[in-house]
């Protein structure tokens, strides 16, 4: 027998939980939470259901879209359709300069996130200030890109096991994906 | 505090879906593509689940899909007597190329030069995409339908399976090289390229076998028959779903087993770590795919580790275009906020 997705039901509570839950999974999560509080000594708390269990589910941004039911999708003007070659126009005018600017920094930015995220685990070799070069596996960045997280940090006085990387000392960096 | 995992549901098939495959990692990222018996494969966002597209124009459930490494192109097989190969990125069909009986395995080599394909013709092929009006090559040798054909050690040898033997085969002679017996139905094969690895499974077995010489390394038993398993990139952990709607998580060193996760409503047909191996993905026959996270809680794709400290408030309605990719990640690693969620979330049947 084949289930389709049962009725879903919009959770939401004072911790900000937020998800679709199906009619089951709410159930058990209702029956779940319920547990602790019996033991509580307040049968009169107004959300009692609604405080904090012991343990969450990992919460989402949201959902993954689906088809859109209108067409084959492969959006023409997607991440990856391919760049029509740039045509002046006469007049230019502003905004669409500004725009194709604007397009062209987020898709820059976001092909150099994914190049980090591409470079996890792996080994890459660094340039640094006065012509040192050590290799390490990285790990991570923090938020600004200012440090990198790496680990086994090939250095001229030894391998340091964990180490942060100061972006602001790196010159340039090198991997093989 | 232990966090329980939140799959992500990928609706949009409304049959069985019954292969999965990712694509390397790209500048783009990763992608997903599933085989589907409503005969309509579709192109996923690996990191989000997120649906790109649909091919269309098989006449027949599609058995096995696949990816080439860097995502630009795809093929399929079908029950429709065809093998189709697409362009990933606009989603056109490239060519059809016929077979005598129902297609099920298709594989491409890393230059993407050369299609493998097998079926219940029982015969192997090699097109050269080149070259799309000349002959394949054939390999004949096994005895019933080919269930999975892949190229292995560099393409330079070939490894298939069917109902009761997997076959290695070298691909300049044309000849098999070695042949493994088993007295169940195999129900699926993986190759890991890093350390030539092949994961086999069958009955309620998963084994993992050198590509090379076809010796057994180890296999592991699961509660229930299993259908599909995945190794992880890393070698540190396996997943594995099969009859009983579960999907198990197993240490690959030690064999124990590590989570368990129900949530599907039918058996599992395919599942597939993902290149980086942050998540995994399940087709079932429930009809839908389920990324999983590797490591419950972290912060990844659409999953948003929350500190307990963090009170709710139901955060200003999130709108995310695929341009603004900097602003949807800034929001994302926001430090104070206090809980990120959309109050309008898409909800396809």
């Amino acid at each position: 027998m084949i289930w389709h997705h049962p009725a879903s039901v919009f959770s939401s509570g004072k911790w900000g939980l937020c998800r679709i839950l199906s009619c089951k999974e709410l159930t058990v999560e209702l029956q779940r939470q319920e547990e602790p509080h019996k033991k509580k000594d307040n049968p009169n708390h107004p959300s009692r259901i609604m405080q904090t269990p012991l343990t969450t589910t990992v919460p989402v941004l949201r959902l993954p879209r689906g088809p859109d039911g209108l067409s084959r999708g492969f959006a023409p003007d997607g991440r990856r359709a391919p760049l029509k070659p740039v045509v002046p126009e006469i007049p230019e005018s502003q905004e669409s300069r500004e725009s194709q600017e604007q397009r062209a920094r987020a898709t820059l930015r976001e092909r150099y996130l994914r190049s980090l995220l591409a470079m996890v685990g792996r080994q890459v070799s660094f340039t640094l200030h006065e012509g040192v070069h050590v290799t390490a596996h990285f790990g991570a960045t923090d938020l600004d890109v200012a440090n990198f997280y790496v680990s086994q940090l090939q250095t001229p006085i030894g391998v340091q096991a964990e180490a942060l990387l100061r972006c602001s000392d790196i010159i340039s960096y090198t991997f093989k994906p | 505090m232990a966090m329980r995992q939140t799959p992500l549901t990928c609706s949009g098939h409304t049959r069985p879906v019954v292969d999965l495959a990712f694509s390397g990692i790209t500048p783009y990222g990763y992608f997903l593509i599933s085989a589907c018996k409503d005969g309509k494969p579709m192109l996923r966002q690996g990191d989000t689940g997120d649906w790109i597209g649909t091919f269309l124009g098989h006449k027949g459930a599609v058995w096995g899909a696949t990816l080439n490494k860097d995502a630009t192109k795809a093929a399929t097989a079908a029950a429709d007597f065809t093998a189709k190969v697409w362009d990933a990125v606009s989603g056109d069909e490239l060519m059809t190329l016929a077979h005598k009986h129902i297609v099920k395995t298709v594989d491409f080599t890393q230059d993407s030069n050369y299609l493998l394909t097998g079926g219940q013709d029982k015969l192997l092929r090699i097109y050269d995409l080149n070259k799309p009006e000349a002959d394949p090559k054939e390999i004949s040798g096994h005895t019933s339908g080919i269930k999975k054909a892949l190229w292995c050690s560099e393409d330079k040898q070939i490894l298939s399976a069917d109902d009761k033997t997997v076959r290695l085969w070298d691909h300049a002679t044309m000849t098999e090289v070695k042949s493994l017996n088993f007295n169940m139905s195999v129900s699926s094969m993986e190759y890991i390229p890093e350390g030539e690895i092949l994961v086999i499974t069958y009955g309620r077995s998963i084994a993992f076998h050198s590509a090379v010489s076809l010796d057994p390394i180890k296999s592991f038993e699961a509660p229930a028959t299993i259908n599909s398993a995945s190794l992880h990139p890393e070698k540190e952990f396996l997943v594995a779903g099969g009859e009983d709607f579960k999907l198990y998580k197993y240490d690959y060193n030690s064999g124990e087993e590590l989570e368990s996760y129900k949530g599907h409503f039918g058996p599992i047909h395919c599942v597939r770590f993902s290149p980086d191996g942050e998540l995994y993905a399940s087709g079932s026959e429930d009809g839908t795919l389920r990324l999983w996270q590797t490591v419950v809680g972290k912060t990844y794709g659409l999953w948003k580790c929350v500190l307990p400290e963090d009170s709710g408030e139901l955060a200003k309605p999130k709108i995310s275009f695929p341009e603004t990719a900097e602003e949807e990640l800034e929001e994302i690693a926001s430090e104070n906020s206090d809980s990120i969620y959309s109050s309008t979330p898409e909800v396809k049947a």
